[in-house]
């Protein structure tokens, strides 16, 4: 019962605010302030996204986008921990190497957009290429920051034990890493969701939510717009709620860094 | 019988500061024998305690293991900190482990020596579990047990216990003495703890800080167990206690007359 009590206050305390803003948006458009093809009601747009839902043309375009942002997620972190593994386990790399990362990071992804387009055409490929990108960048720093911070008495103790090379990299420096490599993820993740919806909108060749919202603009619904920008806001949360936060959750707990010990 | 440790005026000195940590310093450990040194921090002792661990090298002067020259970690030494650096990923009984993995030892042969190591600290109960679920005590003997798992003829200590109460303190203090005489390892104990050090120790180094050296060893001769009301243990806590003031009074003094003489 004090469960069910708990989880009502929540909801009132996190979602008034959301609420109200929803209210005031639906009180703009039911007394006709703003023109419904500049601001539609909150009551078209959500029927607008049931139309695009049945036809099965926009979920086919959430499958193609949620694809690409796994592919390119999942590369862009393969190869950021690998960079960074080697960036912060070898001297010499990182000395020449991190700055150039460092560098990179400081450019927007998406400028390197009409390169990529150059190179790989235009097309879901060059999508990817910059979703992959924009993983990578701050997925590699992420990993290199998280070897410089490994406590020393830990460092100390595998070597007393007589850990040494490979094995004391894969036993004691990467498990030590890895509540920060989750933040990394979570970082990347949301690099890589915005790499990859301007790079949609750009490259309007390639199925995808982002060229949905470009189609939208392009004939002047609105609605459509709307509906999509909030199909874009469902997925992020999902994956952060769904995945990040337990992941991130579990791994807090196993290494012992939650609250009180 | 050759001594487990032979350490011959080693020197240590912070290139960053120009601050003798360690002034050339030189004693050497039996094998079997039991030995602390003790002092105020600053004092250099955790920094020779680092050197004999092979962790860091000394600027000059030389450390002999077993009769072999300190290059390095390992070697018949394991090393206790004062925060148990257990690695919180891992169960108690896979620290545990972690050494023997380190070497090689084969799964079936790691077990059983895994087993009696979490017994002789009185954890066998609790292995399963993560660091993060136990109490500091049980953290410490946790990190005792993985240095004794390695069945080290030298094991070293660096205030193993400073970070606990003083209840758990005075347990482990009991509990460690009981281990050694099971096992009876050279052991090189760095406290700054007076009594712990005499209830301990065969012998204990006494240091003093700003240059770190000896200023006075101390033979306890008392049979074992021990008993921390034991008057003899009482005395030369005592002593060490009058030792160290009239070193922080010297200290003060010269202190106060190099600031005169710059003065004028």
């Amino acid at each position: 019962m004090s469960t069910v009590r708990h989880i009502a206050v929540q909801v009132v305390r996190k979602g008034w605010f959301m609420a109200l803003l929803i209210l005031a948006w639906w009180f703009i458009t039911a007394v006709g302030w703003v023109d419904p093809y500049k601001l539609p009601s909150p009551g078209d747009v959500l029927s607008t996204l049931g139309t695009l839902f049945a036809d099965r043309a926009l979920l086919s375009d959430l499958g193609a986008t949620l694809l690409r942002l796994v592919e390119g997620w999942v590369i862009g972190v393969a190869a950021g921990v690998f960079l960074g593994l080697l960036t912060g386990g070898v001297g010499l790399l990182e000395d020449g190497v991190r700055p150039v990362i460092a560098g990179l990071q400081s450019v927007p992804t998406i400028a390197f957009l009409p390169l990529a387009i150059l190179w790989f055409g235009f097309n879901g490929t060059a999508v990817l290429v910059i979703t992959a990108f924009g993983t990578f960048k701050p997925m590699a720093l992420a990993t290199y920051a998280a070897m410089h911070q490994v406590p020393p008495t830990l460092r100390m103790a595998g070597r007393a034990m007589g850990a040494r090379g490979l094995f004391f990299q894969r036993t004691l420096v990467f498990p030590a890493i890895v509540p920060s490599l989750v933040t990394g993820l979570k970082m990347s993740w949301s690099f890589a969701w915005r790499a990859l919806m301007a790079a949609e909108i750009v490259v309007t060749g390639a199925q995808g939510l982002g060229s949905v919202l470009e189609l939208g603009r392009e004939i002047g619904a609105i609605d459509v717009v709307m509906a999509v920008i909030l199909v874009i806001l469902v997925v992020g949360i999902l994956f952060e709620q769904l995945f990040f936060a337990r992941l991130e959750r579990w791994v807090n707990r196993r290494w012992g860094l939650e609250g009180a010990r | 019988m050759a001594p487990a440790l032979r350490i011959a005026a080693v020197c240590k000195t912070y290139e960053r500061s120009d601050h003798v940590a360690l002034e050339p310093t030189s004693f050497e450990v039996a094998a079997e024998e039991f030995v602390s040194l003790v002092g105020p921090s600053g004092c250099g002792k955790s920094t020779l305690l680092a050197m004999i661990a092979g962790l860091l090298a000394p600027d000059s002067g030389s450390i002999e293991a077993l009769g072999q020259p300190v290059t390095g970690p390992g070697d018949g030494r394991a090393i206790v900190f004062q925060d148990a650096a257990l690695f919180p990923w891992l169960t108690l009984r896979h620290n545990v482990e972690y050494g023997l993995r380190a070497q090689g030892m084969r799964r079936a042969e790691r077990r059983e020596r895994v087993e009696n190591a979490l017994r002789m600290v009185h954890l066998d109960h609790v292995g399963e579990k993560h660091p993060y679920e136990l109490s500091g005590g049980m953290r410490q003997r946790a990190a005792i047990a993985r240095a004794l798992v390695l069945e080290p003829k030298i094991l070293l200590m660096d205030e193993p216990f400073s970070a606990l109460d003083a209840q758990t303190r005075t347990l482990l203090q009991d509990e460690l003495q009981r281990i050694w005489l099971d096992t009876r390892p050279a052991v090189v104990f760095v406290t700054h703890n007076l009594m712990e050090a005499a209830f301990l120790s065969d012998t204990t180094y006494l240091f003093s800080s700003s240059p770190g050296r000896i200023v006075r060893r101390y033979d306890v001769a008392v049979e074992r167990p021990r008993d921390e009301s034991d008057p003899a243990l009482v005395e030369i806590r005592q002593d060490m206690l009058d030792r160290l003031r009239s070193e922080v009074d010297d200290a003060a003094r010269r202190h106060i007359d190099a600031a005169g003489v710059s003065a004028l």
